[in-house]
């Protein structure tokens, strides 16, 4: 469970600043697209020659022409799978983050339920939930489900830390405020604890976004016949490298995508944390 | 009705507060009592330290006393919070960092429950009078104190309280700004009969805006002096030429740093810093 661990240990370090910049980065500053596309271009060129020159078998890596032309002989295949996993992996992760936001709050009102639940909740990321997977088959099925349930049990808990933290993260004198204008809790919890929680709930969003197609793909490994997992372990079995190393840039590709619309989603929902910084340099 | 023993304005009455926090104890006020009229203007004046803003805080059921009583309007600070009948202008001029200056501005009436149309024109009302105009939709982090303390005061004006509860509200504007906010503020307590008790670190301005300045002394923290300022309630910028005017302030300075702190020692001299 490597991946919840680190998962854990980043929401625990909490990030105000470091969020904005790269929000900018992607909207307003060509030269930090630029820069490391350039040295994308020079690892694929040293790639392709050394390929080409034979050096290392294809098998071990095939080159990236080799990768492109799988793209041109199973592309429409290989599309079909990803969307699969895609939706797998997003269905998983939005409920996830509704299930671990929904627990935060019941944990802030009700006392009883988070000494009674937060307990049981910790134990469950320490089940190791991929080795339960065949387990989950037989209860899910051999479809979506399963795949939808290990990800949500990899997404919740970050969501859950980060929700806590954040929810209790206001200002004492915003709280204060709230206070003598006689706020009922609704109004404490709409007004103030979730605007306050917004920058830790996008911390969560952005480990979870790539997390959530790990975890979809992993569950499709042990048994599916659908999604790039599916995908993986079929060419795999068939040597056919080019076409798995494509199946994982299309992963790469899309899960990249997801991270960056929570990223512009959070440039876009929380303006206050980006928008006093300078606009230039 | 200002007379009857329930006074309808604001009573601290022999309060007390003493702070504990793990092993060190602060005793904040003692033996505090304080009575203004509903509709009379008060001032509390001191140095940093000896206990306006927890005076302050009492009065708005943010802390509790230790011991006395304090009065809201004759209720508890309990009652009349839930009531609405008072608004406070924090020392902080907190604003909620995600709103924009209209959106904090109407904070106070959408709490309330007022419906989005009058609470956007007394807003917009307030922030006129403030001089915030075009400063709409920047964020408080995109102002400076001053005119966050300013958004602030027209938050605590849209709620139209009988009880205006105001810390340093004033105290990081310029001296032109200050002293047109001043008679902007007795205009306003003029029209509403509102209450006010305010705390502040300048003597004029304590002048200009009170029947009453309480002077406070520290450690412990108590009213050692209380000037009775006989201006009446129609004031114009000229009071400051009255020679009644630097009377007072001669009377306030002597007050705040004169002989009176070395010649009266408290008379229960308790030590501010005790081990518990
Ligand atoms: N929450 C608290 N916990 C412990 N001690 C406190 C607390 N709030 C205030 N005090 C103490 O009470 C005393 C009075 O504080 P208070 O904030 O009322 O002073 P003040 O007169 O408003 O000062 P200033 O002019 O600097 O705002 C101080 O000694 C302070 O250390
Ligand atoms: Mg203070």
């Amino acid at each position: 469970m490597a991946l919840q661990t680190e998962a854990i240990a980043k929401s625990g370090s909490l990030s105000w600043p470091g969020l904005g910049p790269t929000a900018r980065a992607l909207s307003s500053r060509p030269r930090a697209v630029l820069a490391p596309l350039a040295v994308l271009i020079i690892v694929l060129a040293l790639w392709q020659g050394l390929a080409a020159s034979g050096a290392i078998s294809p098998l071990i890596l095939p080159s990236p022409t080799a990768i492109a032309g799988a793209f041109a002989i199973d592309g429409g295949n290989l599309f079909y799978h990803a969307a699969y996993t895609t939706m797998e992996a997003l269905s998983g992760f939005v409920l996830g983050n509704l299930l671990g936001l929904a627990l935060a709050v019941a944990f802030l009102y009700s006392d009883l339920s988070r000494r009674t639940v937060y307990p049981l909740a910790m134990a469950a990321q320490a089940v190791p939930i991929v080795a339960i997977a065949p387990a989950l088959i037989l209860w899910f099925g051999n479809g979506m489900a399963p795949k939808v349930f290990v990800t949500v049990f990899l997404v919740f808990f970050p969501m859950l830390v980060n929700a806590l933290r954040g929810l209790r993260s206001a200002d004492a004198e915003v709280m204060e405020l709230l206070y003598t204008l006689s706020a009922s809790p609704r109004q404490e919890l709409v007004m103030v604890r979730l605007p306050a929680s917004v920058p830790f709930l996008f911390n969560a969003l952005k480990i979870s976004a790539c997390a959530c197609f790990v975890a979809a793909i992993v569950a499709e490994w042990i048994a599916a016949d659908r999604g790039l997992g599916h995908l993986i372990v079929l060419y795999g079995s068939q040597y056919r490298m080019p076409q798995v190393w494509a199946a994982v840039l299309i992963g790469t590709v899309v899960s990249m995508a997801v991270y960056g619309l929570v990223v512009l989603a959070e440039a876009r929902l929380a303006p206050w944390l980006t928008r006093q910084r300078p606009i230039s340099d | 009705m200002g007379s009857s023993s329930r006074s309808g304005g604001l009573t601290i009455r022999d309060v007390g507060m003493v702070y504990r926090r793990r092993d060190q104890v602060t005793t904040a006020l003692t033996g505090c009592t304080l009575d203004i009229p509903e509709g009379g203007w008060a001032s509390l004046i001191g140095a940093s330290g000896c206990g306006k803003s927890t005076l302050l805080r009492i009065l708005a059921d943010i802390v509790k006393p230790t011991s006395g009583v304090a009065l809201v309007g004759g209720v508890s600070p309990a009652e009349a919070r839930s009531a609405r009948t008072f608004a406070l202008v924090s020392q902080q001029s907190t604003m909620l960092p995600w709103r924009k200056i209209l959106a904090n501005v109407e904070l106070g009436l959408e709490v309330a429950g007022v419906d989005k149309a009058a609470r956007r024109r007394s807003a917009e009302e307030a922030i006129e009078l403030v001089g915030l105009k075009g400063f709409e939709q920047a964020f408080p982090s995109e102002l400076s104190g001053g005119m966050r303390q300013r958004a602030a005061i027209a938050r605590a004006l849209t709620l139209k309280p009988r009880f205006l509860l105001m810390d340093e509200p004033f105290g990081a504007l310029d001296e032109i700004t200050r002293e047109k906010l001043n008679f902007e503020l007795l205009r306003i307590l003029k029209e509403t009969s509102a209450t006010l008790l305010l705390v502040t670190h300048s003597i004029s301005e304590a002048i200009i805006l009170s029947d009453t300045v309480a002077v406070m002394s520290p450690r412990p923290g108590r009213i050692s002096h209380r000037v009775e300022i006989g201006f009446g309630h129609d004031r114009t910028n000229a009071m400051r030429d009255d020679p009644a005017f630097g009377a007072y302030e001669a009377e306030l300075r002597h007050a705040l740093h004169g002989p009176a702190s070395s010649a009266r020692p408290a008379s229960h001299p308790i030590p501010a810093f005790a081990i518990h």
